[in-house]
């Protein structure tokens, strides 16, 4: 039966040795890839991808040269689940088998889910500044911020893929369309002379002063891109006009429409939370007639007005906050000394890797016991 | 040879998580309060802030005084706001006044005029019309223009009136904005008018674009070229060298009438020098390792900034002259245009001196009679300097 087959090909030895050998040479092809890529893309490209692709020059196509780390995994977990149900008979004998193998299926399990579900943001306080949202540091939105109530705004936020996308995006929160008529992935916005024969880079807000330049990607770990857009608000009764909108670009621009005020901002995307985070001082010690660091600490104060929690914490390096499911570590500071950066790490499945770890190990002990305990006894009897 | 229940099981759950795992590159629409007094009132100056003149922690409003009027409740700044305060009228109707500080020219005065006119339900009106509309007023002992403008609130259908006056000051738009009850802000507008008259700049912090601000208008040496809003990426390293500060200031002889002022994070020094009626230019001095780009490269940088052409190289060599130093020379330059960010005509001086493996970069701007007349004090100035090493 072709079922049959298939789990007999899944559940072989063979594939276990082919993936690993295929993950050994992944990990190094993709380690010597950040040279030229940096770290983000090149864990994209090779680990967070199901094939690595390859595009010849002057091709608009790029061609599948060997399994990315998704591939591998998965094909991995398949194969030892597989193999563990059809292969191994649950006995006393071989419950330590059993251990060590769920161990590893929960190891990759567990990978895939942090892959999946953790985010991980940025919060950059300056002292006495209180913030209740983090920012992703590579990701940004467009923001379309309705103004009109005086006590709250309501957001609409365009994800980044979205916008890279280019097209028209429509919502039910918006009375009209936001038409992305360019997006650049990374680029440079600088005054446009007045007399300049580049043709302005949109016809509202800042636009008609404006030029963007689209600049490549950037590989570097310590720097980012810094996107910009130029977009279009399209009306029932026709175009609003184009904004250009970068983060180069502050602060927000904006338009009426219909008795009600918007405003427009492509920013790094945000993530509120019930809670704020206010950075009382932030402390940078070095090790004393020397400019080496000893301690970098913040003292914060974490408001939760709902719950009528108001408590200061201490966030040094290896003593993060975890507060509501997310991690606060001390990630860097200012040049000034006055601000903090923290980085913010929401990781529902962060248990995974250490129960696993438990469970290998503990399956390693069991089966090892029962072995000697077995020959121990064998040999009392001989 | 078959799957039992327990790997249909495992199946699902991978799949589940998958979907949990989507759903990123959704739209996303949610409703968030405004900030709240209790949490602007801590709000300080990050960086990105900064670039919208926001004062530093701690200190209300660093760059602006001014005298409360009788009546008024001064209350913690919001975002964007310098100062704010509230005016409590008859039948608990209030008025809310707003200082907002603003890079650059900030849409001009037609834009903003007509935006509030849509919020108290008034037609636009024409770049020609526009004049008719303004009141002379004093602020901050410099003249600027009053909008006054009445109707009733679009979504509310109250009577509204919004006084707003807007004046320029150090590449600097300044807001001041009176909203509320059309009879109360009626009322109040002598009051609104003393107030501008008491407002005073104070010169030792006068909030030019910060360094951290993207270069909007040619790059400085060694400014970042990223986003003020940038955070710092690669968490876990502790940068261990502190600040990009450019390194110890050498010795020189300060002219008088120049006074040093608080300087951006790449500045190695500033000078704020005053003339007639208020006039003001800034001396910026800034250190690059290397030739910094080159010599036309920074002319044309600050050609640039005047809304002038950029030279050619051929071109570069008429409009420069040499000014001798005790130890070498130092390559001036001199132009005028019209500043980008401020509209007004402005005077350029700027000396590059090469020094060792670095090159020393001083920079007069300011107003055209005043530069002119401090053409002596800064080749002197420039002249006096003696290096560090």
């Amino acid at each position: 039966m072709a079922l049959d087959k298939l789990v007999k090909f899944f559940s072989s030895l063979r594939l276990t040795v082919v993936c690993l050998a295929l993950a050994l040479v992944l990990v190094f092809w993709g380690t010597m890839a950040q040279v030229d890529l940096g770290l983000y893309k090149a864990q994209n490209e090779f680990f967070r991808s199901f094939f690595i692709y390859w595009q010849p020059n002057g091709a608009s196509r790029k061609i599948p040269v060997f399994p990315g780390g998704y591939l591998v995994g998965g094909v991995l977990l398949i194969n030892l689940v597989t193999a563990h149900l059809t292969r191994l008979s649950f006995t006393r004998k071989k419950a330590g088998i059993w251990m060590v193998h769920a161990g590893l299926i929960l190891l990759l399990l567990g990978q895939l889910l942090t892959d999946m579900l953790s985010r991980e943001t940025v919060l950059h306080l300056r002292e006495g500044q209180a913030k209740n949202y983090s920012e992703s540091d590579r990701q940004v939105e467009l923001a379309v911020i309705d103004t009109t109530d005086p006590k709250l705004d309501t957001v609409v936020s365009i994800p980044q893929g979205l916008l890279a996308r280019q097209k028209e995006i429509q919502n039910p929160a918006l009375p009209f369309t936001v038409r992305v008529n360019t997006f650049y992935p990374n680029s440079k916005v600088k005054d446009r002379e007045a007399d300049s024969v580049q043709p302005p880079a949109a016809t509202q807000g800042i636009g008609p002063r404006a030029l963007v330049t689209e600049l490549p990607r950037e590989t570097d770990t310590n720097k980012r891109d810094t996107p910009s857009a130029v977009v279009e608000v399209l009306t029932p009764h026709g175009s609003l006009g184009t904004w250009l909108l970068s983060e180069y670009v502050e602060p927000p621009q904006g338009f009426a429409l219909d008795q009600h005020t918007y405003k427009l901002a492509l920013r790094l995307r945000r993530h509120y939370k019930p809670y704020s985070i206010q950075l009382l001082k932030f402390q940078h010690d070095v090790y004393a007639g020397t400019d080496i660091p000893k301690n970098f600490s913040s003292r914060v104060l974490l408001q939760r007005p709902d719950k009528g929690e108001k408590r200061e914490v201490l966030i040094y390096m290896n003593n993060p906050l975890r507060y509501a499911g997310e991690t606060y570590y001390q990630a860097s500071l200012d040049s000034d000394d006055h601000g903090t950066v923290l980085q913010v790490v929401r990781n529902p499945s962060w248990l995974a890797p250490y129960l696993a770890c438990a469970l290998v190990g503990a399956g390693l002990v069991v089966q090892f016991m029962s072995h000697l305990i077995g020959f121990t006894l064998k040999r009392r009897n001989a | 040879m078959t799957l039992r229940p327990a790997g249909r099981g495992l199946l699902a759950s991978v799949l589940l998580a998958a979907g949990a795992g989507c759903g990123q590159n959704d739209v996303q629409v949610y409703r968030v309060a405004k900030e709240s007094p209790e949490v602007a009132a801590t709000q300080s100056a990050p960086v990105a802030m900064a670039a919208a003149g926001q004062p530093a922690a701690g200190d209300p409003s660093p760059e602006l005084q001014w005298k409360t009027p009788a009546g008024w409740e001064e209350v913690p700044p919001g975002e964007m706001r310098v100062a704010s305060f509230r005016v409590p009228g008859k039948g608990g109707k209030t008025a809310d006044v707003s200082v907002i500080p603003l890079p650059g020219m900030a849409g001009g005065d037609l834009g903003n005029v007509n935006r509030w006119r849509g919020q108290v339900g008034l037609a636009p009106v024409t770049a020609d019309e526009l004049p008719k509309l303004a009141q002379k007023v004093e602020i901050a002992g410099q003249a600027g223009q009053l909008y006054d403008q009445a109707g009733s609130n679009p979504s509310s259908g109250d009577k509204t009136r919004i006084l707003a006056a807007i004046t320029r000051h150090a590449d600097t738009a300044w807001f001041f904005k009176m909203t509320g009850d059309d009879e109360l802000v009626a009322q109040q507008k002598p009051a609104f008018i003393g107030f501008l008259k008491s407002l005073k700049f104070n010169a030792a912090a006068l909030p030019e674009l910060p360094p951290s601000h993207p270069p909007i208008g040619g790059t400085m040496p060694g400014v970042s070229e990223l986003p003020p809003s940038h955070p710092p990426i690669g968490g876990g390293a502790m940068p261990g060298v502190p600040a990009l500060v450019a390194g110890p200031k050498p010795n020189w002889q300060v002219p008088a009438g120049w006074q040093e002022i608080a300087g951006g994070q790449f500045l190695v020094a500033k000078f704020a020098v005053g003339g007639k009626d208020n006039a003001q230019a800034f001396v910026n001095v800034s250190m690059s390792a290397g030739m910094g780009g080159g010599l036309l490269a920074n002319v044309n940088r600050w050609r640039g900034q005047l809304g002038l052409a950029p030279l050619t190289e051929t071109d570069l060599a008429a409009q420069t002259r040499t000014l001798a130093l005790p130890n070498g020379s130092a390559t001036v330059v001199e132009m005028s245009g019209t500043d980008a960010r401020s509209g007004q005509p402005t005077r350029l001086l700027g000396a590059i001196v090469p020094h060792g493996s670095d090159t020393w970069f001083y920079k007069l701007m300011g107003p055209e009679q005043l530069v002119q007349g401090q053409k002596d004090a800064f080749d002197k100035f420039v002249q006096s300097v003696k290096y560090a090493d």
